[in-house]
C-alpha cells in the first residue's frame, strides 16, 4: 500500500506536483497516467525517497521510503533502465544490488531466469539494447520478492514483441497478488494491463478511477450497420433493446452489441452490407470521465484537464 | 542487440518467484559489501589503481637511475646536498593522482550515468552509502600507498647503492617516518575525491577539482613571493607534508607537525562534512 497526502513539489517557480492525494491499493494494477512532463517520474522519485516533498508526504506500507528496515524486500522500482554502469556485466551489477539488500545468489539467478538474461548475464551492459536494459531493471526490481513494484515507462521505446512481453509480466505479478504501480504517457498502453488509473495533468490529480469504468465510457459507442433491408431491420433492433437512428441509409445502433446486431439480422434472414462497431474516440472518453472527476478535483483547470486529455490518447507528439 | 537469445514470455511460474529468504533488516555490512563488490567489478578500479602503483615504482626507478648513473659528475657540494631517501619517493605524485582519480570515480561516476538512485533506493541511508564508499577508499588507497611506498623505496635503495651512494635504511626513524607516513597519507586525496563526487556530481568537474586542489599550493607555491606563499602552508598538501617530509627538507610551505594535523583535519571535515549535508539534504 502507497499512499500520498497532499504530495507537493516545487523547483524554483516551477510546480511539478501539485497537491496530490490518493492511495495505491494492494494487489491490482494501477495505471499512473499523464503527458509527459505531467509529474510521473517526480512523483515516483518521492515514493521512492530519492526526492525530498516540498510539502506533504507518501508513505509505503506505513513508512517513509528512508525509514524501512529492509525497503527492497517491500518494493521494487524500475526508473530509468540505461542509468547503470555500462562496464559492469549483468550478473555483477544485480551482485552489488543484492549485496546491498543481503539476498542470496540464488536470488540473482532466479531473477536473470525470470527475465530471459541468463544467456546474458556475463557481457557487459552497457551493449545491451533497451529491451534487454528494461529487463535488466526489472530484474533488478524482482531481487528482493517485494509486494510492491513500482516501474515508470517500461514500455517506452520499446518494439511490439518487448511491449507484449512486459504486458504479460505485469499480469503475472498482479495475478500473484503483488501491488503494482505503472507509469505511462499513453492511455492505450493501460487499457489492457490496468485494474485502476490515477491520471494526472501538470502535476495535477484529474482522475483515480477504475479502468471499468473508464472503458465503459469509452465503450458509450454506436454500431454502424447498412442493410437493403434496413427499414425492416430497425424495429427489430429496437425490439431487441436497441436505440436505433438513421443517417444517410445508415442505422447508427446504440445499446446493442455488433454480435447480437448480426444474429437479429441472420434470424430474419436479412441481408447485411456493414455492421461495424465505432467506439467513441478516447480522448471523447477521457473527457467524459474527467468532466465527472471535476467536481471532486474542485478546480484544475479544464485546459488541463483538455490538453492531458489529448496528450493521453496519443494525439500529440509521442516521445 | 541479440534479442533473440531472450525469451518471449516470463518463464518461470509465479511460485518460482517467491523465494523462502526472510526480510531482514539491511545493515551497515551489506552496505559495505555492496560498495565493495561495486569495486571490484570495475576494470577501471584496477586500471587506475594499478598503473599508479606500478608507474610510481616506474619513476623512483628512472629518476634513482638517472641520479645514480651521473653522480659520478656531481660536484661535491651537490652530491653532500642531495637527500637520496627523499629522491626514492619520487613516483609519488603518480601514486596521488591515480588514488585521488580513483576516489573521485567512485562517486562521480555513479552521478554522471545516473546509477545513484539505484544505489540510494537500494540504501536509502545516505550516510550510511557515504561512509561505506569513504571507509573502502580509504582502506584500499592505505594499504596500496603503503605497498607502494615501501616498494618504492626499496627499488630506490637498491639503485642508489648499486652506484654506492650511501643511503639509511628502512629501520631508521627518518626513514619510517617519510616512507610510511606517505604511504599512510596517500588516502587523503582520494578521500577528497569521493567528497568532490558528492558535492560536484561529475566525473569531470570532481578529478578536475581533486587536481587542482593536489597542484595548485605546489605549482603557484614556487611561483609566488615569500609573503602570500605562506598561505599555503594551509593547503591541505602542505599540512599532510609537514608530518612525512618536513624533517627532511624545507620549505616555508611546512608548519610544525602539530598545525599540519590541525590543517589536515580541518580540510578534511570541511569536505567531508559538506558531501555529508549535500548527500542527505539534496534530491538524488
Amino acid at each position: 500500500m502507497i499512499e500520498l497526502r497532499n504530495l507537493s513539489k516545487r523547483y524554483g517557480d516551477t510546480v511539478a506536483v501539485d497537491d496530490l492525494s490518493f492511495t495505491i491499493a494492494p494487489g491490482r494494477v494501477t495505471g499512473f497516467l499523464g503527458p509527459n512532463g505531467a509529474g510521473k517520474s517526480t512523483t515516483m522519485r518521492m515514493i521512492l525517497g530519492l526526492d525530498a516533498p516540498s510539502s506533504g508526504e507518501v508513505t509505503v506500507n506505513g513508512r517513509p521510503y528512508g525509514r524501512l528496515p529492509a525497503p527492497m524486500n517491500e518494493i521494487g522500482a524500475l526508473l530509468d533502465p540505461k542509468a547503470i554502469h555500462g562496464g559492469r556485466t549483468a550478473y555483477n551489477h544485480l551482485r552489488w544490488i543484492a549485496e546491498a539488500g543481503g539476498f542470496p545468489r540464488t536470488r540473482i539467478e532466479a531473477v536473470l531466469d525470470l527475465v530471459g538474461l541468463t544467456d546474458v548475464a556475463g557481457r557487459k551492459a552497457g551493449g545491451f539494447s533497451l529491451g534487454m536494459s528494461q529487463r535488466l531493471g526489472i530484474a533488478t526490481a524482482l531481487l528482493g520478492d517485494p509486494r510492491i513494484l513500482l516501474f515508470d515507462e517500461p514500455v517506452n521505446g520499446l518494439d511490439p514483441e518487448g511491449i507484449r512481453w512486459i504486458r504479460s509480466l505485469l499480469q503475472r505479478l498482479a495475478a500473484e497478488g503483488r501491488t503494482v504501480f505503472v507509469s505511462s504517457h499513453l492511455m492505450s498502453e493501460m487499457e489492457e494491463t490496468a485494474d485502476h488509473i490515477v491520471v494526472i495533468g501538470r502535476g495535477r490529480l484529474i482522475a483515480d478511477t477504475s479502468i471499468a469504468d473508464f472503458t465503459q465510457r469509452s465503450a458509450s459507442s454506436h454500431v454502424r450497420v447498412s442493410s437493403p433491408r434496413g427499414v425492416e431491420l430497425a424495429p427489430l433492433l429496437e425490439q431487441a433493446g436497441g436505440t436505433v437512428n438513421v443517417a444517410d441509409g445508415v442505422l447508427i445502433v446504440t445499446g446493442l452489441d455488433a454480435a447480437l446486431i448480426g444474429r437479429v439480422a441472420a434470424q430474419h434472414q436479412i441481408e447485411v452490407h456493414e455492421l461495424s462497431t465505432r467506439r467513441a474516440s478516447l480522448e471523447a472518453a477521457f473527457m467524459e470521465l474527467t468532466q465527472d472527476s471535476l467536481d471532486y478535483q474542485g478546480g484544475t483547470p479544464d485546459a488541463t484537464v483538455a490538453e492531458t486529455a489529448r496528450a493521453l490518447a496519443g494525439t500529440g507528439t509521442r516521445s | 542487440m541479440t534479442t533473440g537469445t531472450m525469451n518471449t514470455e516470463p518463464m518461470t511460474s509465479a511460485a518460482a518467484l517467491t523465494t523462502d529468504s526472510i526480510a531482514r533488516p539491511t545493515t551497515f555490512m551489506h552496505t559495505l559489501t555492496s560498495e565493495w563488490v561495486k569495486l571490484i567489478t570495475l576494470r577501471s578500479t584496477f586500471i587506475t589503481m594499478g598503473a599508479g602503483v606500478v608507474l610510481s615504482v616506474v619513476m623512483t626507478a628512472v629518476v634513482t637511475l638517472a641520479v645514480g648513473s651521473t653522480w659520478d659528475g656531481w660536484s661535491a657540494e651537490r652530491q653532500a646536498q642531495f637527500a637520496p631517501v627523499l629522491m626514492t619517493m619520487s613516483g609519488n605524485v603518480i601514486l596521488l593522482i591515480a588514488a585521488s582519480v580513483f576516489g573521485a570515480l567512485a562517486v562521480a561516476s555513479e552521478y554522471s550515468s545516473g546509477m545513484i538512485r539505484l544505489t540510494l533506493t537500494a540504501t536509502p541511508r545516505r550516510g550510511q552509502v557515504l561512509l561505506a564508499k569513504l571507509l573502502l577508499v580509504s582502506g584500499i588507497t592505505l594499504v596500496l600507498g603503503v605497498i607502494t611506498t615501501v616498494a618504492m623505496f626499496l627499488v630506490g635503495q637498491a639503485v642508489l647503492e648499486s652506484y654506492g651512494i650511501p643511503m639509511g635504511g628502512l629501520g631508521d626513524s627518518g626513514v619510517q617516518r617519510l616512507v610510511l607516513g606517505l604511504g599512510v597519507a596517500t588516502p587523503l586525496f582520494p578521500v577528497f575525491g569521493v567528497a568532490l563526487g558528492v558535492i560536484l556530481r561529475s566525473t569531470a568537474g570532481a578529478i578536475t577539482a581533486v587536481m587542482g586542489m593536489l597542484w595548485l599550493p605546489q605549482v603557484f607555491g614556487e611561483l609566488l613571493p615569500a609573503g602570500p606563499q605562506k598561505l599555503f602552508r594551509f593547503a591541505p598538501q602542505s599540512g599532510a607534508d609537514s608530518l612525512t617530509v618536513a624533517h627532511f627538507a624545507e620549505s616555508p610551505l611546512y608548519s610544525d607537525p602539530a598545525l599540519g594535523v590541525a590543517i589536515v583535519v580541518v580540510w578534511l571535515v570541511a569536505f567531508v562534512g559538506a558531501a555529508y549535508f549535500l548527500l542527505k539534504r539534496r534530491d538524488a
